[in-house]
């Protein structure tokens, strides 16, 4: 028993830059599993990556005006991703197009624009990926501001949850309430955003969507209610982050993709077994109601 | 009369074709003889050493300028004009320049193709160095990288300034060759240069003496110095995959933390435009010390301290010391 | 709110959008405590009327008064079909949905405000089905649920869109009764219906609508088989 707790935890007693990766990848799960969450809700599951993209010329322009600050490439990137997301949602507002259509065209031609910023450098390609951190190279700074970014998120969360609920739910109705649906929404908005770019510079862009879908889609199949989802999600995050990091030290695989694919295989488990639509459940309902109808017929 | 306004038209159509298909014949070298030879040299450690050499009767250019990186380049149209353009190109061989057989193409190029590490004894990836493998593979979906694996050559054959010499010597008979009339000035200002090259060699020798052998260590982040540590009997700690790309996984992260204590290695040092974040997280957390910036396959800005060969040596040197005697 | 005041007044109302316009020159009053009903053929307008009185559509031309502070009792119960069902919400939470605009965004309810949600699901028949998530009601439980909402809302003037298109008998009845007791208690309702038995059963008050106001006033007068032929033509003359 003892060895089994020496292999959980002596990685994290031993060196400080797994404490460090544990510390912000747990940060990051717990402000990104509740967004998840509405995203999936609101089926914009697809729009964390694709805001992933959008904001590229932003945080590009930042490194290229101030070099690796991180404060220069969150402002730029905070930028942008408010600002695609502000101009999407009017075009889908006045125009008789989509949001997610309307979202779709903004960030393709931001991500165009970042792709062409970036080489107007010159022939490095290398510096796209000095934009992008890694989860094993947390300084104080990024700790910092990925800590700093999870506990405004989970208190705007908080704050918004009823508004963001009914806005899922029945907008007219929180229309006629003189609800602000719409801000909320955009409230919304900017919190994906600053998740999305404080997470990038800290642990890379993989880690961070990833980390935001995966527990999300898994959590709906054990848990009912809005808020248990989001808990359960947080907390899914939380361990595939775990279980991706030890995987990491000893298997000698690199660390977002261990953390993702530990989210993906968590995300199956629930697929298969979960007791809120998970497929064996459905399998023995249908059994059962099978079985049922033909002792109805019979009797 | 009847007019035939189909066959006019048609008349015009291939008249405006021919004149189009004229107009994009590659053109003979329709300007007048300059008497400068046009040198193109792939990158700027080359074009250097070919100045060096040639002086004012070249025109020289670099295709990957200063601060570039040779390894990830993607040529441009103006890349493929200007080799056209030029008379000899210098290139480094060794698998360096991924990027140079479709350009070569592309530009049409008809001179005198010079090699300049020809006749030097390539190293392999993986000899003698201590190379800790602390990613998977990346993959581009363009050219492939000069960041080899374990039994590829190694093409940073000039980090050995004996190797150099080899250089200056083949570029030198590559420009008699393209300009016989000064064969002579091209071989005199290549001698005058080797010898340069060689009081460096002896001068940086003389300084590694004074470093006890088991300092004679240096961690880098790129595997660009192993001809340097061949050469100059210095152990390189080579942390592959903590350059820009690819992520490690934890457990090498760990392992080279522990080598760096175990070996007491004091310093590292960085790549240009690399991810610094990783560099420092091990810093922090060993104890050791950002060395500074290395320059292993490009030149400085001109008129920068490592703006030349020899300047960039000296830089090089200068840090890989200060570093060793902590 | 004033006495003797209509509480929803239509001058010369033009109702649409840029390249149609659905309802023309619309004029009329629904007087404090009515019961009125809004019945025509397939595309007379009747839900964009109730939409531009809900304010959720602006007038093209004219003015639609809503009464002295009536303008924030307004209740308006849309077509179904806007509900995002599969949201995971307890039947309860949907119906407690009524009192935001006592509670607000962040208060939650006293017992008082508890106890009032489970009286609503009683009334409606869904007493007991309070934790059950929205998409496992039937369509008429939903119905049920969310006439129960608009209890809690205690509006002055309820609107209601085609509330028993895909209902039962039995609930349609039920939730008839309901729409009986506000109307006993003074509000003003007023609902888009096709069935013309039910709103000669359960509506002293009609608007014949198609594209424009054909008739309006008591039930047996407007629902003349002239005017109901007339309102045909109306519309199929709009849709050629």
């Amino acid at each position: 028993m003892n060895l089994w707790l020496e292999l959980l935890t002596q990685p994290f007693i031993d060196y400080g830059f797994m404490r460090r990766a544990l510390a912000g990848a747990w940060a990051l799960s717990f402000a990104a599993g509740p967004l998840g969450v509405f995203l999936v809700l609101r089926r914009l599951s697809l729009m964390g990556d694709a805001m992933a993209h959008a904001i590229l010329p932003g945080v590009a322009v930042g490194f290229l005006t101030a070099g690796l600050s991180l404060s220069a490439m969150t402002l730029g990137g905070l930028v942008t991703g408010v600002v695609v997301a502000l101009l999407a949602g009017l075009v889908s507002r006045l125009t008789p197009l989509r949001e997610d259509a309307s979202f779709a065209a903004f960030y393709l031609v931001s991500l165009g624009l970042g792709v062409l910023l970036v080489s107007l450098r010159g022939t490095n390609m290398d510096l796209i990926h000095v934009l992008f951190g890694t989860v094993l190279g947390l300084n104080d700074a990024a700790l910092l501001l990925v800590t700093a970014v999870s506990s405004v998120t989970l208190l705007a969360l908080a704050a918004l949850f009823r508004v963001l609920v009914i806005e899922c739910l029945d907008p007219l109705f929180l229309r006629a309430e003189g609800g602000a649906g719409a801000w909320a929404h955009m409230a919304f908005l900017l919190l994906l955003v600053l998740n999305l770019v404080a997470g990038f510079q800290v642990l890379g862009t993989l880690m961070v969507v990833g980390i935001m879908m995966l527990p999300a889609t898994a959590a709906r199949f054990w848990v009912r209610s809005v808020g248990s989802q989001m808990i359960l999600a947080a907390a899914l995050g939380a361990a595939s982050s775990y279980a991706g990091l030890l995987v990491s030290y000893y298997q000698d695989v690199p660390a977002s993709p261990a953390i993702i694919l530990a989210a993906g295989l968590l995300y199956f488990v629930s697929v298969a077994i979960g007791p809120h639509g998970g497929i064996l459940q459905l399998v023995r309902q249908s059994r059962q109601r099978r079985a049922r109808l033909l002792e109805s017929m019979g009797s | 009369m009847r007019r035939r306004p189909a066959r006019s038209l048609s008349a015009w159509s291939a008249a405006a074709v021919l004149v189009l298909c004229g107009a994009m014949l590659p053109r003979a070298h329709a300007q007048a003889p300059s008497d400068r030879i046009r040198v193109v040299a792939t990158f700027s450690i080359l074009a250097d050493m070919v100045r060096e050499v040639g002086g004012d009767r070249l025109d020289i250019q670099a295709i990957v300028g200063p601060n570039g990186d040779a390894h990830a380049f993607e040529p441009t149209p103006r890349d493929a004009r200007a080799l056209g353009a030029a008379q000899v190109l210098v290139r480094n061989g060794l698998g360096f320049e991924g990027w140079l057989p479709r350009l070569l193409d592309a530009a049409g190029f008809k001179g005198l193709d010079v090699v300049a590490s020809d006749g030097v004894r390539p190293r392999v990836l993986g000899d003698e160095e201590q190379a800790l493998e602390a990613h998977g593979h990346e993959t581009h979906d363009h050219e492939p990288h000069g960041h080899g694996h374990a039994g590829d050559v190694d093409p940073h054959a000039w980090q050995d300034l004996s190797n150099g010499v080899i250089y200056v010597r083949n570029i030198a008979r590559g420009l008699a060759a393209a300009d016989p009339a000064h064969a002579d000035e091209y071989r005199r200002r290549a001698d005058a240069y080797a010898l340069r090259l060689q009081d460096e060699d002896r001068a940086w020798r003389n300084d590694l003496e004074a470093v006890p052998p088991a300092r004679r260590v240096m961690m880098t982040t790129h595997d660009a110095f192993g001809y340097l540590g061949q050469a100059y009997g210095i152990r390189i700690v080579s942390v592959l995959g903590l350059s820009s790309e690819a992520e490690p996984a934890a457990g090498a992260l760990a392992r080279i933390i522990d080598q760096i204590r175990d070996r007491g290695i004091r310093a590292m040092f960085l790549e240009k435009a690399v991810n610094p974040t990783l560099m420092r997280r091990i810093t922090q957390e060993t104890g050791a010390r950002i060395g500074g910036t290395l320059y292993s396959d490009t030149l400085d800005a001109p008129g920068t301290p490592a703006g030349t060969y020899l300047g960039m040596f000296r830089w090089n040197a200068r840090l890989i010391l200060e570093a060793m005697r902590g | 709110m004033v006495v003797g005041q209509p509480a929803i007044e239509l001058q010369r109302v033009w109702l649409g959008w840029r390249d149609r316009v659905a309802v023309r020159d619309a004029s009329g009053a629904f007087e404090q405590g009515s019961l009125t009903a809004i019945v025509g053929p397939n595309g007379a307008g009747k839900s964009t009327l109730i939409k531009g009185i809900a304010g959720r559509l602006n007038p093209l031309r004219g003015r639609i008064h809503v009464g002295a502070g009536l303008a924030r009792s307004l209740a308006c119960l849309p077509q179904s079909a806007e509900l995002d069902l599969a949201f995971p919400i307890s039947t309860f939470d949907l119906v407690a949905l009524g009192a935001w605009h006592r509670v607000g965004a962040w208060r939650g309810l006293d017992e008082a405000g508890l106890e009032g949600v489970e009286d609503a699901l009683r009334v409606v028949g869904l007493a007991g089905l309070g934790r059950r998530p929205v998409d496992t009601l039937s369509g008429g439980q939903l119905q049920r649920a969310l006439f129960a909402r608009l209890m809690l809302r205690d509006a002055r003037v309820i609107l209601l869109d085609e509330p028993f298109s895909a209902v039962d008998r039995a609930t349609t009845e039920d939730l008839l009764d309901l729409l009986h007791a506000w109307h006993a208690e003074g509000r003003t309702v007023i609902a888009v219906l096709h069935d013309l038995d039910i709103v000669r059963a359960y509506f002293p008050q009609t608007l014949l609508l198609a594209g424009q106001v054909v008739e309006w006033g008591a039930t047996e007068q407007v629902l003349s088989p002239a005017n109901l032929h007339l309102a045909r033509h109306l519309c199929a003359g709009a849709l050629t």
